[in-house]
């Protein structure tokens, strides 16, 4: 700070303001490169505005602008990381590996431990088995691991790359010890998205490592998605902890993406303990708190004979039902201690539902997430309008046209699948409303919109959030998630009445201290 | 200590129960003691407050210890175009040295740095429990500043211990009449002139009637309070009409200006399509101008029959739903009114801040079916009274909504922190809309079961 200030020193948000880049800038633009006059500029922007370009635009066939999600691979890291001393293994091209953790590194903003067996033009030519074993073996030395998750980018996935055979042959090959649990997943690129990843690799893991005995033991699994909330994990542990129930959480990321500063970097730190991975197939019951997540994985979990529920623990009757679940699997009543937390969040609702009823939303990610913040949007008052997936499916879809029935503020929803995020530009611009729940990357959309004359305000809630610190590390799960829902939105709502109302001695007669 | 003449504040010669009083009850007043051990409401001082808050464009000094001033600091719904300087928070930060000593110094001192960094064309002082006890002489100290700034300082008289917040309304009411009023020149006149009494533009509620005014020429000329200036109320003596829109705050000015300067007064309500139709058809009548009652019978017709169309669609969701009111003053039978023509059923309504006239209003509103009136209110009979006739809605203020959501009851806030604005005849449509928002919010149906009992089950 102040050494900065004494020498100087300005970082880039300050240094190339000044004249001589200034004019640097200028003096470029004019001689080299045909810049395109102002007036074009603002032509093309009202021409953006105009219905004729959002039909233009809605009616793309092959181009797709800023896309709303990640790829199967990604989805896979989130749901093997979460088992104990397990390594990230990830069979195909070594830059796919990089971004994974690049991308993941920069949401949790911890350290995301993760491998590749880096296959090169010969791998793609004659096979990547020799990649999977040196790979395997050098992973094994090196990090020493009591699992390995495999999973597969496009590489592999377009040659072929038989997974099964590869790491039965490392293994009789004496690369790796025979015993060392190697599940995998196929996890294409070009099918589906970072959900589906998740779901395939957590059937993989599950279906390689645990088989049932016959003996159904008094106890629930616990799934809880594709979920990049470090607090939901432990507060659905929490809440199991309250009913006194016996329980396995299958994929427990909470400690290693959220460890602490200690002086030392341990590479595998908490998870989902393998003997408890192996057991799964025995406990009589399991619930998962995401459905288009894990679709697979219901079969597999169907075919153990377990009795499977599916809830969607975001906002006040999802919460219900995850109580309801619990309860009814074990029998247990629902703690006092919980029924008062269920009381709290109903209180700091009608605190605040005031401010959001009538206020319209538009939303953007994941289906399970839409499905969730829809409904509690509702709850709350508000109408989300445009519900946007660009990862949804046909049976999303139905089940959102489900919930529109169920509440008079779902009157006005649309329900849009396979759109990105360009479509949603559009459409805001056509069809406004004030609030975006979003990611990061929203944030474009939001200065757009800005940009052309539309007030649009961005909450951030769901994956990738890159530009604001912590708030993964809060729970938008159970009662306690609620409330904190809540203070993103409502307050969201009031930095934006603020913003509004701001203007000296123009519209600050309403900028209050009081809401 | 308070140097308070009651007496005079309580000439109420219009009101049914002084006429009934003895000449010595009648010296005593008639503000209620609040009762020591319960819960109360503002003091005088906040009442003062309430009314001269809303003069955008003067300082408000606070002499009196931080916390006066801190609590009340920006507090009120109140809002104005003229000027945000009423929100700055203006104290004389009394502290240990100065209840020895004396204030009156700090006073003046502080007059001078507000003239001097603001330049105001006036300061209101407001005096406190602290320095009324004592002993600061405020007037004295006020004079001396007003002399040497050359800007009026008015002391207004509020020490909280005097009585309840409605007392203070009548004190400030007092300061506004003896030491404003009168004292400045409108550049002219018409024969339409009227002053709005204890309209304080709460959520804009004054903005919301004002074109019905502009439609009809008639001028507000002073408006007291809500979005005034210090100059206008400086002339409110030449005006024709006197209209008391919240009665039992500042009926008492009221009568000072008609017994001073010959102003005729009316009382009036917003409230409702019914209630803001007869308060503009007085209004005219008043004024005596032929042309203008008819063109305000034929204004007024008109506005009823467009409210009713928009009406239309909130009506048919809150039709016979239970609503309780619990607010005061004229509020208390206006709404009531309000409500009726929403075709809602008033289960109750209290009656503590209102005028025995407002009172009477009621027991003619409620004739056909006897409904609570409630005297003395709290938090446990507000949720006794809706769980007894099944209420719907609850309409109250800040204090008692948090209470409501604890009895899971769908509220509407009426009061000084409301956010919505609801005078006139858009008025009524707004908080129509909002009645059908928060009965039929859905988080209702969360806090009505328990989930405990449900799974024991």
């Amino acid at each position: 700070m102040g050494i900065d200030k004494e020498l100087n020193i300005k970082d880039h948000l300050k240094l190339f303001r000044e004249e001589e880049f200034k004019e640097l800038f200028r003096d470029k633009a004019s001689k080299y490169e045909s810049k395109i006059p102002e007036d074009e500029i603002n032509k093309i922007k009202e021409w953006h505005k105009s219905r004729e370009y959002h039909e233009l635009n809605w009616s793309r066939e092959a181009l797709v602008i800023n896309p709303i999600k990640a790829c199967q691979p990604l989805g896979a890291y989130l749901a093997a990381i979460g088992f104990e001393k397990t390594l990230v293994y990830s069979h195909g091209s070594q830059g796919c590996n990089a971004y994974f953790r690049t991308h993941l590194a920069r949401h949790f903003k911890e350290p995301f431990p993760a491998c590749s067996d880096a296959m090169t033009e010969d791998a793609a030519v004659f096979g990547g088995y020799n990649n999977m074993y040196e790979g395997l073996e050098n992973a094994y030395t090196l990090y020493k691991p009591e699992m390995i998750a495999v999973n597969t980018t496009c590489m592999a996935e377009v040659i072929g790359d038989d997974l099964n055979a590869f790491i039965k042959n490392a293994k009789d090959k004496g690369h790796i010890p025979q015993d060392l649990p190697v599940p995998y997943a196929h996890t294409p690129s070009f099918v589906g998205s970072h959900i589906v990843g998740y779901d395939n690799m957590m059937h993989g893991i599950l279906s390689q490592m645990s088989t049932p005995s016959g003996e159904k033991k008094d106890r629930i699994n616990i799934i809880v998605g594709f979920d990049t909330y470090i607090g939901d994990y432990r507060e659905i542990k929490r809440i199991l902890d309250l009913f006194g129930v016996d329980y396995i959480l299958l994929s427990d990321p909470s400690d290693i993406l959220d460890s602490p500063a200690n002086g030392e970097y341990k590479m595998y730190y908490g998870g989902t303990k393998l003997e408890d991975l192996k057991d799964a197939a025995n406990s009589k019951a399991t619930i998962l708190l995401q459905k288009y997540t894990t679709k697979k994985t219901q079969e597999l979990l169907k075919e153990w004979g377990q009795d499977v529920r599916v809830v969607n623990p975001i906002g006040i009757k999802g919460t219900d039902e995850l109580m309801m679940a619990i309860s009814g699997l074990t029998g247990k009543p629902v703690p006092e201690q919980l029924e008062i937390e269920r009381g709290r969040a109903v209180d700091a609702i009608t605190d605040s539902y005031y401010w959001i009823y009538g206020k319209q939303f538009a939303f953007q990610g994941d289906p399970d997430l839409a499905y969730g913040l829809s409904r509690y949007l509702m709850e709350l008052g508000g109408e989300p309008v445009h519900v946007m997936c660009t990862n949804g499916t046909k049976d999303w879809v139905e089940d959102m046209e489900k919930l529109k029935e169920e509440f008079p503020q779902g009157k006005e929803m649309n329900v849009y699948m396979g759109k990105d995020m360009w479509h949603l530009r559009t459409l805001l611009i056509q069809e406004f409303v004030p609030f975006l729940i979003g990611t990061s990357y929203h944030k474009y959309v939001e200065r757009d919109l800005n940009d052309l004359g539309f007030p649009l305000k961005l909450i951030r809630i769901g994956y990738p959030i890159h530009d604001r610190h912590h708030l993964h590390r809060f729970s938008i799960i159970g009662y306690q998630g609620a409330i904190q829902l809540l203070t993103w939105i409502v307050n969201s709502i009031f930095d934006y009445i603020d913003n509004d109302t701001k203007g000296m001695a123009t519209t600050d007669y309403s900028y209050d201290i009081i809401r | 200590m308070a140097n308070l003449d009651l007496e005079q504040l309580f000439n109420e010669s219009n009101c049914n129960i002084n006429k009934e009083k003895s000449e010595a009850e009648r010296k005593k007043g008639c503000t209620k003691k609040a009762k020591p051990g319960l819960a109360a409401g503002g003091c005088a001082f906040d009442g003062a407050q309430t009314v001269l808050l809303p003069v955008a464009d003067a300082a408000h000094l606070v002499h009196g210890p931080i916390s006066c001033s801190g609590n009340s600091w920006d507090n009120r719904g109140t809002r104005s175009a003229v000027s945000q300087f009423y929100r700055i928070g203006f104290t004389t930060d009394v502290g240990e040295n100065d209840v020895i000593f004396g204030g009156e110094k700090k006073v003046i001192n502080a007059c001078k740095e507000i003239k001097q960094k603001y330049n105001p064309p006036a300061i209101f002082v407001y005096s406190t429990c602290v320095t009324a006890m004592i002993g600061d002489d405020l007037d004295s100290a006020c004079k001396k500043a007003s002399v040497e700034l050359g800007i009026p300082v008015i002391p207004v008289h509020s020490p909280g211990f005097v009585g309840s917040k409605n007392l203070g309304n009548k004190l400030a009411g007092r300061a506004l009449l003896e030491h404003v009023i009168g004292t400045g020149e409108p550049i002219f006149t018409t024969p339409y002139d009227i002053n709005l009494i204890g309209e304080y533009n709460i959520a804009g509620e004054l903005w919301q009637v004002m074109p019905i005014f502009r439609d009809l020429g008639i001028r507000i000329l002073s408006s007291i309070s809500g979005d005034s200036t210090y100059k206008e109320l400086t002339y409110a003596h030449r005006s024709k009409l006197n209209v008391v829109i919240c009665s039992k705050a500042l009926v008492s000015l009221a009568e000072g200006m008609k017994q001073k300067y010959d102003i005729p007064f009316i009382e009036g309500s917003f409230y409702g399509m019914r209630e803001t139709t007869k308060t503009i058809l007085s209004i005219a009548e008043a004024l005596g101008d032929e042309d203008l009652i008819k063109r305000a019978k034929e204004y007024t017709r008109k506005k009823e029959e467009e409210t009713k169309e928009r009406l239309k669609p909130h009506i048919s969701l809150l039709r016979g739903k239970k609503v309780l009111l619990y607010t005061g003053g004229v509020k208390s039978w206006s709404m009531v009114f309000m409500l009726e023509e929403l075709e809602m059923e008033v289960i109750g309504t209290s009656i503590r801040k209102s005028t025995e006239k407002d009172i009477e209003k009621l027991r003619h509103a409620f004739e056909k079916n006897q409904k609570a009136l409630i005297e003395q209110g709290g938090a446990k009979d507000i949720i006794r009274i809706m769980e007894e006739n099944k209420g719907d809605i609850l309409l109250a203020g800040g204090r008692n909504m948090y209470t409501a959501i604890k009895g899971r009851y769908p509220f509407l806030d009426v009061n000084q922190e409301r956010v919505y604005p609801f005078a006139g005849y858009d008025g009524l449509v707004e908080i129509a809309k909002h009645m059908v928002n928060t009965i039929y919010s859905p988080v209702w149906k969360y806090a009505e079961n328990s989930l405990f009992m449900e799974s024991a089950l």
